[in-house]
């Protein structure tokens, strides 16, 4: 016997559905139904109770401005710090503080951590750069008065270490005068092997959220809601219907004057034809989302930017992604932006660039045993940045959303994805 | 039980042929060891055993062990004489059984 997963086999998948024609009202070729009222998902929106509950509401969302305004020149010391570089190895290594200066830093064995990252410059001599106590003091409190579009969170400014705090973490600085050690090649940010998903994600053995696929979308597609119609009732053939659908998505939609993508089309359109009540991010929406994109697989995504309102869409998605959130302070493309972060490491996480990020959404999350919708990542890439996350309808959502996709177009969808 | 178990066995084999059998159950696995929010320990609730039964008799078991993660996956071989039906069973620590068929005919 054995446990561990093996070369694996391409479960072709039987799909619940006759071989009669599509019902009438999908073929129209109007638009399709969608409730109009109301939101897509719970109001107010409450995090998940798993997730830290730290509040953010001081600082930007991708929603509201709020963040306290950069200074416009460094703060002047009234003599040298007494810091004491122990309490500030132990600071700098401190995970509650946003990560730790080594989320970042290669900056030796400070506080016995391994595994730095490598988004900011190799601090380990930075003791033999001679700078001042004054510079090495702004650059933690906020170094946007040295360099504008720094990655750095505004330590100072937005409140997560206090004066006598960075005069540690600059007394600690001043001691590091030698190359870091590194232990193994993993140690080291600049050698550690990017990783690679080599697992079969359409394998129903390999990847839980296949079972939204074999199972869980074919009973809910003929189940019939409260109005006495199932999505069968229309949607006979699915398989055959849906062959590129989602790969379209999102797209605008002009009813609702936002960019609408898959999850929140099936909460819409099923309360206006079956009456199921399917809000975005329940296990059952999901499941379809899963299923539909599924359904789409080895179709090339193909969003449109290219009409006025989804071309001033892609515009905000945009900007959105260079918009500075949360107590952190960082941007999407901070992270994951070429010639930004994408590629680099924090800590033991290796950044992802934006194209192929999406066409493998929905995707199974082994490290939470649970499937993740893209709006759901969204909104733990905010709370992970000491932000507050939006409501999964978010129209912001929805111009990232968009954005994100299009940085993708040309790619193959192939989802469920599984990832770490 | 809100999963049935997966199993993957071929519908035809030859005689005397070994063939590869795969099972997965979802199953949360809880080791007994986790404690909740409010700091209390989560009971164990885990399967404890698996058994493939052909025709009756015992093809395969194993016992399983609180530190065997969720969602627990068997892959074994079976040598095959004669036609007939698997029977596959987990059992839960609450006493609950999990049984599926599986029948293959062998010439």
């Amino acid at each position: 016997m054995r446990f561990a997963s093996l070369a694996a086999i391409f479960a072709l998948v039987a799909l619940g559905a006759g071989a009669q024609a599509s019902g009438a009202a999908a073929q129209s070729g109007g638009a399709a139904p969608l409730a109009l009222d109301g939101d897509a998902s719970a109001r107010p929106w409450r995090r998940y109770h798993e997730w830290p509950q730290r509040d953010a509401t001081k600082f930007n969302t991708l929603a509201t401005l709020a963040s306290p305004p950069a200074p416009t020149a460094p703060r002047k010391l009234a003599g040298p710090l007494a810091g004491d570089p122990a309490i500030g190895a132990k600071l700098a290594a401190d995970r509650t503080r946003g990560g730790s200066c080594l989320a970042c830093h290669v900056m030796g064995p400070a506080g016995g951590a391994d595994l730095p990252g490598n988004l900011g410059p190799d601090l380990s001599e930075i003791g033999n750069a001679n700078l001042s106590d004054e510079t090495l003091f702004n650059f933690i409190y906020d170094a946007r008065v040295y360099v504008p579009d720094t990655l750095m969170p505004p330590w100072g400014t937005h409140g997560i270490f206090n004066d006598e705090e960075i005069g540690h973490i600059v007394a600690f600085l001043k001691t590091l005068k030698a190359p870091a050690p590194f232990k193994s090649e993993l140690d080291d940010p600049s050698r550690r092997p990017p990783p690679v998903e080599k697992r079969d994600n359409l394998d129903s053995m390999l990847n839980p959220a296949m079972w939204a696929v074999e199972d869980k979308a074919p009973a809910l597609w003929t189940s019939p809601g409260p109005a006495g119609a199932a999505c069968a009732t229309c949607h006979r053939e699915p398989a055959q219907a849906f062959k590129t659908w989602a790969a379209t998505m999102p797209r605008w939609e002009p009813r609702l004057g936002k960019i609408l993508g898959v999850e929140e089309f099936v909460t819409r359109h099923a309360k206006a034809t079956t009456g199921h009540a399917w809000p975005m991010e329940s296990e059952a929406n999901t499941a379809l989302a899963v299923y539909l994109r599924f359904l789409a697989n080895r179709s090339a995504i193909n969003v449109d930017t290219e009409s006025a309102p989804a071309k001033a869409a892609y515009a905000r998605g945009e900007a959105l992604s260079r918009r500075k959130v949360g107590q952190l302070n960082f941007a999407c493309v901070d992270c994951h932006g070429a010639h930004r972060g994408a590629g680099k490491w924090i800590r033991g996480q290796w950044l992802a660039q934006m194209r192929g990020t999406l066409d493998h959404f929905p995707t199974w999350r082994t490290s939470l045993q649970a499937i993740w919708d893209v709006r759901k990542r969204f909104q733990w890439c905010q709370v992970a940045i000491w932000a507050n996350e939006l409501p999964p309808d978010a129209k912001e959502y929805g111009d990232l959303e968009l954005y994100l996709a299009a940085q993708s177009n040309g790619l193959k969808l192939n989802v469920p994805g599984i990832r770490h | 039980m809100a999963e049935k178990p997966r199993i993957k066995v071929p519908k035809e084999a030859k005689k005397g042929e070994v063939i590869e059998i795969k099972t997965l159950l979802a199953h949360p696995m809880e080791s007994g060891l986790r404690k909740d929010e409010a700091g209390a320990l989560v009971p164990r609730k885990i399967i404890n055993r698996f058994t493939c039964e052909f025709n009756g008799a015992l093809a395969f078991a194993c016992d399983l062990e609180p530190a065997i993660a969720a969602n627990p996956y068997f892959q074994f071989t079976v040598k095959l004489e004669q036609s007939g039906t698997f029977r596959f069973t987990w059992i839960d620590d609450d006493g609950s059984a999990i049984t599926a068929d599986e029948t293959i005919t062998v010439t």
